[in-house]
């Protein structure tokens, strides 16, 4: 029984879906390389969608030079996992971003991800958002509101269809006719809405966890029946981007993506972009090196805390949870949770409300400090440690089903 | 006849619906129509799931959710007979962080909501990118957040007994220099003079040296007799409580204390919101509130001349910015960082007990209810600034905002003045 777990879990990492590949060879960059080439030029004949300012004067107003643009993208290529090489091209794409009509809508959400993405990431890339790329229609962003707000989004459909990508941030209530949530004078519901705008769309990008897997809202007992754009969408190329909120970079490297090679970025079986999710946080934690060492945290403010030790036995769900925080951090990299010394809490991963949730051990999980060198570490013992956890998540998956069960009787 | 409005800022959608008679509004229904049950997914969980669960209640004051629940289980803890107190270092992070947040509210609120707004009234369009100040700003102490909190939106780095963060001196260095870096914005382009100066404003008569864009919408508000509008009861309350803001109410001239158990939810008909009373009575919430209660003068000096109208409150909220600024850069200078983080050292939790958070958050006082029965949350309760503020009518009563919107002559007037609150419908239906 175990070792049948055990090798379903095995087969569920080491499936192809799951491989990252960062270095395909150089015959397929250079190919990639032309391709992109070709793409730029040919969005470069258009003119932009909507008359926004150009990035070029954008940044020269920040007083953002050409030196510092540069920085930041090559580092967004080596996010993206391209070549160095392609580092010209992608600050072409950014300058580009406004041939690209974007349209972001909002459902069942608290708007944490239009917030983050508000205070987006790298140096004045801020202007980038705002300004270079064509936000056809965001709620928080735009000036209009109510009536007019729906006539620029209608306006916005019917000039751009077939050619926008949308946003969508927010889970979808299907509980009651879709009564939990509804939009404009004609109360449409979120699902009619989100059917509506996406059925014009080139593509659908769904932001954070309510959009990618439910989210809070899906928590058991899943009050309103609410979905993820995936379970409800048919029939459009559909990315997802997890995480509670999703990282900004993220949203910005998608984006870029599609201005520069006309596709979406590669994804793995949940849909999600590999460049970002291709990787455990547990795979690049600063703090990695004390899990390797045997040095947890064991209770809060103790002198592990002080020192920065792993936070596994505080409920880290870092070592079963993909996502590229680790590296790309948050609000504009200036820290991240486990930063702080609070563990990670698998907000990219489906139903990780019911399954992770904060602090709640792992199985008690005994850990034990590997023995051999660092790649046993990180190929054998980070499988077998995957392993268990799984078991360990299928228990609290089951008792927090109960639990929820046991409260609802009780009222 | 029926106007219907639509608003949307800046969290979320509200629907207004106008009564007009003989041009003027004589009754106004205010509907929020999202749901998505976060009271009832809180119901079975264990209580430290509280901590990730609440800040995704809303995206915009998701700290301060996260300040209440952490209150609410601290609080329990104790009914339960645990016995901590937390480091004063504790306490100050929290503060900071907490503060820091109303800054980033206020100042989008101002950007993002009143100058658009502003400008549809008076039909007007300058060419200023109001979105880039705000985000500028925002970003700037989001920042000074994050090194504290990790991340910000939805950060659940504080837990019973305190934080989970040990800052160096380097990062009290890092957050010093984006708070000196708000401030600097905050000077040149807000408020446009010194900090110290404005600060030791109290009269009328000094606003007249007032500039940046602050200065600019007062003097445009005064010019085109908006300042007199949105007047309410004129009653306010202060529930929560810091170093900073006292808990009081106030009604006219006279403060006086309160007990938590006085403020009860009642259902409202036809919108998916509950109203929030305090002794059957409304109260407003928010920056005016807590100004009026904290005696500041300034504020004092403009609810003479113009009681709580749309000037007062739009004032007392970007006051704030200014206040807040001044005592996050004092809890820097003044943090003892070899204090301990957390004091609560045991993981345990009791296995029954009840507890109440309340917190100051942008809007208003929060409050979060928890009952936990056999390790398990049996009912959470949370109630928001804008059950406060943004009530439909109950029993005869009107709410505070829907109030405020009585007697204007048209729905952008209205629509202005309900946004003077803020709407956020997703802390208000939760």
């Amino acid at each position: 029984m175990a070792s049948e777990r055990i090798e379903s879990i095995k087969s569920l990492f080491t499936a192809k879906s799951a491989k990252v590949e960062t270095n395909k060879g150089e015959q397929y960059y250079a190919n990639l390389y032309e391709k992109c080439k070709t793409r730029l030029e040919s969005l470069q004949e258009l003119p932009p969608v909507s008359n926004k300012i150009k990035i070029e004067s954008a940044l020269e107003d920040e007083g953002v030079n050409r030196r510092d643009f540069l920085k930041w993208a090559s580092a967004t290529t080596a996010m993206l996992m391209l070549p160095a090489s392609f580092t010209p091209l992608v600050a072409k794409a950014a300058t580009l971003m406004n041939r690209v009509p974007v349209i972001w809508i909002e459902l069942q959400d608290c708007a944490g991800n239009s917030e983050a993405l508000l205070r987006s990431d790298g140096p004045k890339v801020d202007e980038i958002i705002l300004d270079i790329i064509s936000l056809e229609f965001q709620e928080t962003l735009m000036a209009a509101s109510g009536h007019q707000a729906e006539k620029q989004l209608e306006d916005a459909i019917a000039t751009f269809k077939g050619k926008y990508l949308l946003f969508v941030e927010g889970s979808v209530p299907m509980g009651m006719d879709g009564q939990f949530g509804t939009i404009g004078a004609k109360a449409e519901t979120f699902y009619d809405h989100l059917k509506r705008v996406s059925d014009d769309a080139a593509a659908v990008v769904a932001v954070g966890s309510c959009a990618t897997f439910g989210g809070i809202p899906a928590a058991a007992p899943n009050p309103t029946d609410a979905k993820g754009v995936m379970e409800v969408v048919n029939g459009k190329p559909i990315i997802n981007i997890p995480a509670c909120p999703a990282n900004p970079a993220n949203m910005v490297g998608v984006l870029l993506h599609y201005v520069l090679t006309g596709q979406i970025p590669e994804l793995d079986s949940l849909l999600r972009p590999k460049f970002a999710f291709g990787y455990r946080i547990h795979d690049n934690c600063e703090r990695r090196a004390h899990f390797d060492a045997g040095e947890y945290v064991e209770e809060w403010g103790d002198t592990g805390a002080k020192n920065n030790f792993c936070l596994y036995k505080m409920g880290c769900k870092g070592p079963m949870t993909f996502n590229n925080c680790s590296i790309v951090r948050y609000n504009e990299g200036v820290n991240w949770p486990i930063g702080v010394g609070r563990g990670c809490i698998g907000c990219s991963e489906p139903d990780f409300w019911d399954k992770y949730a904060y602090e709640r051990p792992m199985a008690n999980a005994n850990i034990k400090a590997p023995t051999g060198g660092v790649e046993k570490t990180v190929d054998q013992f980070g499988l077998g440690l995957l392993t268990a956890a799984g078991i360990g998540i299928g228990i609290h998956a089951a008792a927090s089903v109960v639990a929820g069960k046991k409260g609802e009787t009780n009222e | 006849m029926i106007v219907k409005k639509l608003i949307e800022k800046i969290e979320g959608e509200a629907e207004l619906e106008f009564s007009f008679k003989s041009g003027k509004i004589d009754d106004v229904d205010i509907k929020f129509d999202l749901y998505r049950g976060i009271e009832e997914i809180l119901k079975g969980k264990a209580p430290r799931d509280a901590l990730v669960i609440t800040p995704r209640v809303c995206g915009i004051c998701n700290h301060a959710h996260l300040i209440a629940s952490v209150r609410a289980l601290e609080s329990g803890f104790r009914d339960a007979g645990f016995t901590f107190e937390l480091s004063k270092k504790a306490k100050d992070i929290r503060e900071f962080t907490l503060s820091c947040e109303l800054v980033q509210n206020h100042i989008k609120w101002l950007y993002l909501t009143i100058f658009p707004q502003l400008n549809r009234v008076l039909k007007s369009d300058p060419d200023d990118n109001y979105a880039l100040k705000a985000s500028y700003i925002a970003n700037t102490v989001t920042k000074a957040i994050a090194i504290f909190a990790g991340q910000w939106p939805h950060s659940s780095y504080a837990v019973p007994g305190g934080v989970t963060c040990d800052p160096t001196y380097i990062d009290i260095i890092s957050a010093q220099n984006l708070i000196d870096e708000a401030i600097r914005f905050t000077q040149k382009v807000l408020i446009g003079m010194d900090l110290d100066e404005y600060l030791s404003i109290e009269s009328l008569s000094q606003l007249k040296t007032l500039g940046g864009d602050f200065g600019k919408l007062l003097f445009t508000l005064e010019d085109n007799q908006l300042a007199k509008i949105g007047k309410s009861y004129d009653r306010f309350i202060v529930l929560g409580e810091s170093a900073f803001f006292k808990s009081a109410k106030s009604i006219a001239t006279t403060t006086s204390t309160i007990d938590q158990r006085f403020v009860k939810e009642l259902e409202q008909t036809g919108t998916k919101a509950k109203a929030a009373l305090y002794k059957n009575r409304f109260y407003e919430v928010g920056p005016m509130a807590r100004a009026i209660i904290n005696k500041e003068p300034i504020i004092m000096s403009l609810r003479k001349r113009y009681r709580d109208s749309l000037i007062t409150r739009i004032y007392a909220r970007v006051h704030e910015v200014a206040i807040l600024l001044n005592y996050t850069k004092g809890l820097l200078q003044n943090l003892d960082i070899t204090q301990e983080s957390c004091t609560l050292k045991s993981k345990a939790t009791p296995s029954d007990f009840s507890g109440v958070g309340t917190v100051e958050a942008a809007r208003g006082s929060l409050i979060h209810r928890v009952k936990v029965k056999e390790s398990i949350i049996s009912k959470y309760e949370i109630i928001t600034p804008t059950q406060w503020n943004l009530s439909n009518s109950v029993e005869e009563k009107r709410g505070v905002a829907a109030n405020a919107m009585i007697g204007l002559e048209s729905d952008e007037l209205a629509s202005f003045v309900f946004k003077s609150f803020d709407v956020c419908s997703v802390c208000t239906t939760h």
